[in-house]
């Protein structure tokens, strides 16, 4: 500025002593004409009315110059000082480096952001090619000239790249470049913003790593709908290239109306999200680029970032599991059609195979009833095998209906004193208890969670048996149990019967198994294999301890979780 | 001989829808031992059941039963159909009628008692349990009930 007013300043002064030296000398050239040549005083008036309005003009002239000065100055103030704000506010940002160059990218000016950025002060830099902001590949290539060279043609150059400090570190730096230019259109110079958005970058970095470790697609979608990012998974599942998609419509590849819902859900805030569990899992069909189409999972979350609210949707393809649902649910089906088939034979048996043998047993009975003695002693014989061979065949048509429907009613599953089952069976058990003179004793029996009934069963067919084959002496049972670890209950009945050889310890529990001759005792053999059913069915099982003499000790366990001692 | 049987001095009618031939004779049989003089009127299905009760066709003659014994699974018409016409019919529901069957179902029970059967019994599968239920079927409602004068 200083240059400016000094010579204002000066030119002023200049007027001024002009005007004097001209006064003094017209001044003193007047006396010295009326004193060295004799001129009449009108020669003289003239003179010095001319001399006068010389002066004057001179004067005038003087005057209006000096006020047209003072006006230039002022704009010039003016600019000087919207120039200066300028500059100091420049010069005081500290995020930004924002610097000037030449035409020929010489660096002609430093704010404190570029010297906190780059490391350089401006008295290091300035004069400077900013070349060696750019590392030495880049310079190599000819970088730095071609991004003047592109701001000087577009007007602009952006660009992230890594640049270097002073002291030879790098990082990654987001820039623009803008050409200067004069009115008419010649190049001044440029000016480089730029900034050190290194944290970013690898925060960036870090979230693509973990995009592209998920195991699922990753699809990173804005509000519009657009796809920012997704990773490789997303491009293998749906056949796309990265290129193909981003910047496309999400809905291109899930169904259309979702992807809005997407968007919607997906950009609730925090807590609606939480309210309305967007992170559930959500089935729909996800759209090849070959047209097929396969059954996807979406789980959404919202992602707040500096480009407004983000929704990174995981898309799972879920082909394999549906097809597997689809086998489960078939063979569920098949199960429980043959299941039906089953107990729909198990049906016919009991009930419709009956009828016949109904009439077979009443007829041979009502034989047996009338002539019994009036035929022949064979015929008396014959008839008593046909009649118990039909008993027989009953016997075991009502066990058969007892097995198929022990356990195929509903289970209800309640909290049930098992010593009050015991109890019960007891009960229904006290013609055999007392006619054999049994000794039945029990410790304290737990409550557990059982079906009652079902329970009941089961210790009325094992006291039964224990009753039924009995040793020679007194029978003796006692029932007991113990928890094994927590997570079941074992129950014991032990006698002191005449036991069982280990070698058929897995045929006992069959249909119809029996160990003895119909002589001997009588039964069908399905007690066993009821007691086996209702426990398999209450999630237990059942296993015996005997050798042949000494006793049996049948065990079963039952699930009992939760119920304390 | 109870008051009601002394009272009549004609036969109790008795009609047994039954299809099995083999049932009809034992009841046949039972029956022979009953204390009261029956008469046993057979249909092996339900429409001729019903021809029967309502006098069509052959049984323009029939006389009108005392006691009906009757089977839930028959051919041509179901015995709960039947059950269902006599006991919408004004003129037959009077009629006692005992549900005698091979189906012991709650199901079955349930829906006959329903459709107002007056009892409902389970054909035992032995001899003797046959024949004891026919016997108190004889003695309960041929002697001891006062059925309604037809």
């Amino acid at each position: 500025m200083s240059a400016t007013i000094k010579s204002l300043r000066t030119m002023k002064l200049g007027f001024a002593a002009a005007f004097a030296v001209l006064f003094v000398i017209a001044t003193v050239a007047c006396l010295s004409v009326i004193a060295t040549h004799a001129i009449t005083p009108w020669t003289f008036a003239v003179i010095m009315l001319d001399g006068i309005s010389s002066l004057l003009i001179v004067g005038l002239t003087g005057w209006m110059t000096l006020r047209d000065l003072n006006a230039r100055r002022s704009a010039e103030i003016a600019l000087r000082y919207r120039e200066e704000r300028t500059r100091l506010l420049i010069e005081g940002v500290q995020d930004y480096a924002i610097f000037l160059l030449d035409p020929q990218g010489t660096v002609v000016s430093w704010n404190a952001g570029a010297q906190r950025i780059k490391g350089y002060t401006a008295a290091e830099i300035v004069g400077k090619n900013f070349s060696r902001f750019y590392p030495q590949e880049d310079i190599d290539q000819g970088k730095p000239e071609q991004e003047l060279r592109i701001a000087a043609a577009d007007g602009r150059c952006e660009a992230e790249r890594w640049r270097v400090r002073k002291d030879g570190s790098r990082f990654w730096s987001k820039m623009v470049i803008t050409a200067a230019r004069s009115p008419s259109g010649a190049l001044l110079g440029f000016s480089e913003i730029s900034h050190d958005i290194t944290e970013r970058n690898e925060r960036d970095v870090k979230y693509r790593g973990l995009l592209e470790a998920a195991p699922d697609a990753m699809v990173v979608v804005n509000e519009a709908g657009e796809i920012l990012l997704l990773n490789l998974q997303a491009q293998k599942q749906f056949g796309y290239h990265s290129d193909e998609l981003i910047g496309q419509q999400v809905k291109h590849i899930i169904p259309e109306g979702f992807a809005e819902r997407l968007i919607s859900d997906g950009t609730r805030s925090a807590a609606e999200a939480l309210a309305q569990q967007i992170g559930t899992g959500i089935e729909l069909r996800g759209h090849r680029k070959d047209g097929s189409d396969f059954p996807i999972e979406i789980m959404l979350s919202p992602l707040a970032s500096s480009e407004g609210t983000l929704v990174t949707a995981a898309i799972r393809d879920i082909s394999v599991r549906k097809d597997a649902e689809a086998l489960l649910l078939k063979t569920v089906g098949e199960l429980k059609r043959s299941n039906d088939e089953l107990k729909h034979f198990a049906y016919v048996a009991s009930h419709d195979l009956q009828e016949p043998l109904r009439m077979v047993a009443s007829y041979t009975q009502l034989l047996a009833k009338r002539y019994r003695g009036k035929l022949d002693s064979d015929a008396d014989e014959f008839i008593a095998y046909a009649v118990d061979g039909c008993n027989r065949m009953q016997q075991m048509i009502r066990d058969l209906l007892t097995y198929s429907s022990a356990g195929s009613g509903e289970i209800a599953l309640q909290a049930v004193s098992s010593e009050l089952a015991l109890h019960v069976a007891l009960a229904n058990l006290r013609v055999a208890v007392e006619e054999s003179g049994a000794l039945v004793s029990h410790d304290s029996l737990p409550i557990v969670t059982t079906d009652d009934t079902q329970l009941t069963q089961v210790f009325q067919n094992l006291i039964g048996n224990a009753i039924k084959y009995r040793g020679s002496g007194v029978p003796r049972i006692h029932v007991s149990a113990r928890t094994d670890g927590g997570k079941q209950r074992i129950f014991s009945v032990r006698d002191n019967g005449m036991g069982i050889d280990p070698q058929y310890f897995d045929r006992i529990f069959g249909l119809f198994q029996r160990l003895h001759g119909r002589g001997e005792f009588a039964g069908t053999g399905i007690g066993l294999s009821i007691c086996k059913k209702i426990l398999e069915r209450l999630g237990g099982r059942i296993w015996v301890e005997s050798q042949l003499n000494q006793g049996s000790t049948f065990h079963f366990a039952l699930p009992d979780e939760g119920v304390s001692a | 001989m109870s008051e009601s049987t002394a009272m009549r001095s004609e036969a109790i009618e008795v009609l047994l829808v039954e299809d099995s031939p083999g049932d009809v004779r034992l009841t046949r049989e039972a029956l022979k031992d009953a204390k009261v003089h029956i008469s046993l009127h057979v249909a092996t299905d339900g429409i001729e059941a019903m021809a029967y009760l309502q006098r069509t066709g052959s049984h323009v003659n029939a006389p009108r039963p005392d006691l009906i014994l009757l089977d839930l699974n028959l051919p041509k018409k179901d015995g709960r159909e039947v059950l269902r016409e006599i006991k919408e019919s004004p003129s037959l529901r009077i009629i006692p009628v005992v549900i005698l069957t091979t189906s012991s179902s709650d199901a079955d029970v349930s829906q006959s008692y329903h459709l107002h059967a007056n009892c409902y019994i389970s054909k035992p599968v032995d001899l003797d349990g046959f024949l004891k239920v026919v016997h108190s079927i004889d003695n309960f409602w041929l002697s001891v009930v006062k059925l309604p004068r037809s």
